[in-house]
């Protein structure tokens, strides 16, 4: 089996702050990882390189140092990795990123038969969950989002049997190979690396794909292929906060002045309190 | 300002305001520009030509460059001129979302966002429907707002399958040629747009919060939460058509549902292709016991951090029920396991948008306030005077809520009977 890992190197948006004084964002200290979404992915993999033989391809799309990523993949036990790095890629909506992540499977598939692509349902700084079904769609090949098992894969019967979680359960699937399967967290823990897995993955020369390589057409990668444009970046405008009222030992005041504050629109005091 | 050793004025990259987008690295000519290790553009003075283009294009303003900023005229210059181009594209379009035998919430809440689109571009409200047997439900999406309803009907419909739904909605957009059309942020919503703004080769922005008809251009102004909800981005699509958009539940208010409202029925045929198509093996709706929706509730009180004991909750349940509301929880509250994750409100939960939103020791962290901002008011009870939460709280109680709470129960009881 030949499984191909789409990764994402994306800022720990959980330390991105705002600068209150200047309304920017304060970058300095926020460390760039995986996104976890895809280290699940890159764990399923694995699993069925381990259960089938074959191979675990990863690849990512970014500037140069999105080479810790790949890093990182081949510790938890990737065979090869690509790095797609070009200025061309430069400013790539979701659209644009889909086609240059398929022209990446696509000479993959040249490799070896490519039967399974895996990746995350979203990235954590991006959460548009946009780019597996654009894959997915330009492969042609079944999409199978918002997977939490991958319940078995049938090489000999080129099929798939997976567990997809829907708005308020889950369905099972079986489909067939090639497939896109998008991962949930609960898809699989990923295991602590192996020291071997970890030197191997730090010596690594990491090869790089640029458009010319991959057979790209520049007019769909990049800023030149993407449909949307971002007109204006700005934080949210902070709400002006209302009073505060400090309760203390006796609370009775401090509940009826903020009270008094919450209904004294009548609409509102009507809605909720006569029923 | 500074030059270059051939005395060229070279543009500067403002580190702290940088944010990594890369869009000045494709828009220089003459790539100049790289992304440094820290994810923060910088510019080689050495092959810079001054040009100026990366200081027009920066979204956030993080170029510093010694030229009148051009950017909002040619702009809107651009704008004007790329509208003209996608010609022929009318009407703004919803996709209905079935939720059982009726339309889903999300759907009719965007049909309400459509008319007030429409409204600004004098223009029809389109509704989108897939399934096997819908046409009560095209009906309603007329009753909701909807001018003109596209309705493929047919047996290999009845279940959402990626491939069936794609071609099958794909085909109706080519068809009947909408400027916008809008979906849904749920499971389907998301992973059905992925796949018909791929086919249309069309630009589709996630989850948007706002959405406006820029008055220059006619464009539509897509606004979303980026970074996990640190930042907002304005996007719109400009060449592309249709214009695509995905709305999370609970975001945008339905309008009236007016029964006698006129509107159009088209049925459009559709051979389905089974080949290829998964198959379905097992599908189970996971209720919980009490089968509670927190976002239907027009009151919640919310139970955080500072109020993650079992012992509290019968005191916010009689305060919620009081409201005829019903009791949330923030994210370490579910992880505590004293309240199902059907109740988590956040990112990771539910967006709720009630009338009432009462966090009780709730810190307000972003990923929880991002998901609540669409309340009417939001009253925070917390002992720390410092908490996020009060930014965004009208009204804010200092306190410890074992002894706020009875007393807000014995206060609401008393204006209730008043």
């Amino acid at each position: 089996m030949h499984v191909v890992c789409l990764l994402k190197q994306v800022p720990d948006t959980a330390e991105v702050r705002i600068d209150p004084e200047t309304n920017t964002l304060i970058r300095t200290g926020v460390e760039s990882i995986l996104n976890p979404y895809d280290m699940v992915a890159v764990e399923q993999a694995v699993r069925l390189r381990e259960q089938h033989g074959g191979m675990v391809s990863a690849v990512t799309m970014g500037p140069p140092q999105a080479e810790a990523v790949l890093r990182d993949a081949m510790a938890q036990g990737a065979d090869q990795v690509y790095l797609l790095s070009d200025r061309a890629f430069a400013g790539a909506d979701t659209l644009a990123t889909s086609y240059t992540l398929f022209k990446a499977v696509q000479k993959l598939d040249e490799q070896q038969t490519v039967d399974l692509v895996l990746c995350g349902k979203q990235a954590i700084d991006g959460d548009t969950a946009q780019t597996g079904p654009g894959v997915a769609t330009r492969k042609g090949c079944s999409q199978l989002t918002y997977c939490q098992a991958v319940d078995w894969v049938d090489p000999d019967s080129r099929t798939i049997q997976v567990k997809r979680k829907l708005q308020d359960g889950f369905e099972r699937l079986k489909a067939e190979l090639p497939a896109l399967v998008s991962a949930e967290l609960e898809l699989a823990t990923p295991r602590r690396c192996p020291l071997p897995n970890l030197i191997r993955s730090l010596q690594a020369e990491i090869p790089v794909w640029d458009a010319d390589t991959m057979g790209a057409d520049k007019e769909l990668l990049g800023l030149k292929g993407s449909p949307t444009w971002v007109q204006s970046i700005f934080s949210p405008q902070p709400k002006e906060p209302g009073p505060r009222f400090q309760a203390g030992e006796d609370p009775s005041r401090a509940v009826s002045e903020g009270l008094q504050t919450l209904f004294q629109d009548e609409d509102f005091a009507e809605k909720l309190l006569k029923h | 300002m500074p030059k270059n050793s051939k005395g060229i004025e070279v543009a500067e990259i403002l580190p702290d305001q940088c944010i990594g987008c890369q869009i000045c690295v494709a828009e220089c000519p003459v790539g100049a520009i790289e992304l440094n290790d820290e994810g923060v553009a910088e510019i080689d003075p050495e092959v810079c030509i001054g040009c100026g283009k990366c200081y027009d294009v920066c979204p956030v303003g993080a170029v510093s460059f010694q030229k009148e900023k051009a950017a909002d005229k040619s702009a809107k210059e651009k704008k004007e001129k790329a509208a003209e181009g996608v010609s022929g594209y009318e009407g703004m379009a919803v996709f209905i979302e079935l939720d059982g035998d009726g339309g889903s919430d999300v759907a009719w809440e965007l049909v309400g966002k459509a008319r007030e689109l429409a409204q600004a571009r004098q223009t029809k409200v389109i509704g989108f429907l897939l399934g096997s047997d819908c046409k009560k439900v095209a009906r309603e999406a007329v009753a909701w707002g909807c001018d003109e309803v596209h309705l493929m009907e047919h047996s290999g419909l009845s279940q959402y399958f990626s491939a069936s739904y794609g071609e099958a909605l794909t085909q109706l957009v080519d068809r009947v040629r909408p400027e916008v059309l809008l979906m849904g942020a749920t499971h389907q919503g998301r992973d059905l747009a992925g796949i018909v703004a791929t086919r249309l080769n069309t630009g589709l922005t996630a989850d948007c919060t706002e959405l406006d008809i820029d008055e220059d251009s006619g464009l539509l102004l897509m606004t979303r939460p980026t970074f996990g909800g640190n930042i907002m981005a304005t996007i719109y699509c400009e060449k592309h058509r249709p214009q695509m958009s995905t709305v999370r539940p609970k975001v945008m208010q339905a309008g009236e549902r007016d029964p006698e409202r006129e509107g159009t029925i088209r049925e459009h045929e559709w051979e389905l292709t089974q080949e290829g198509l998964p198959q379905l093996v097992e599908s189970v709706s996971e209720v919980s016991a009490e089968e509670v929706d927190i976002s239907q509730y027009p009151v919640l009180v919310v139970a955080g951090k500072g109020a993650c004991d079992e012992q509290a909750l019968p005191l916010l349940q009689e305060l919620a029920e009081l409201m005829g509301g019903a009791v949330a929880c923030s994210r370490p509250v579910a992880e505590s396991g004293i309240l199902p994750y059907e109740r988590q409100v956040g990112q990771t939960g539910k967006t709720v948008a009630p009338k009432l939103y009462i966090g009780v020791g709730v810190s307000g962290a972003i990923q929880h306030r991002v998901a609540i901002q669409g309340s009417e008011k939001i009253m925070a009870i917390n002992t720390d005077p410092e908490a996020a939460i009060l930014q965004i709280a009208d009204v804010g109680l200092i306190g410890d809520y074992t002894r706020i709470i009875p007393e807000m129960i014995k206060q609401v009881k008393e204006r209730m009977e008043s």
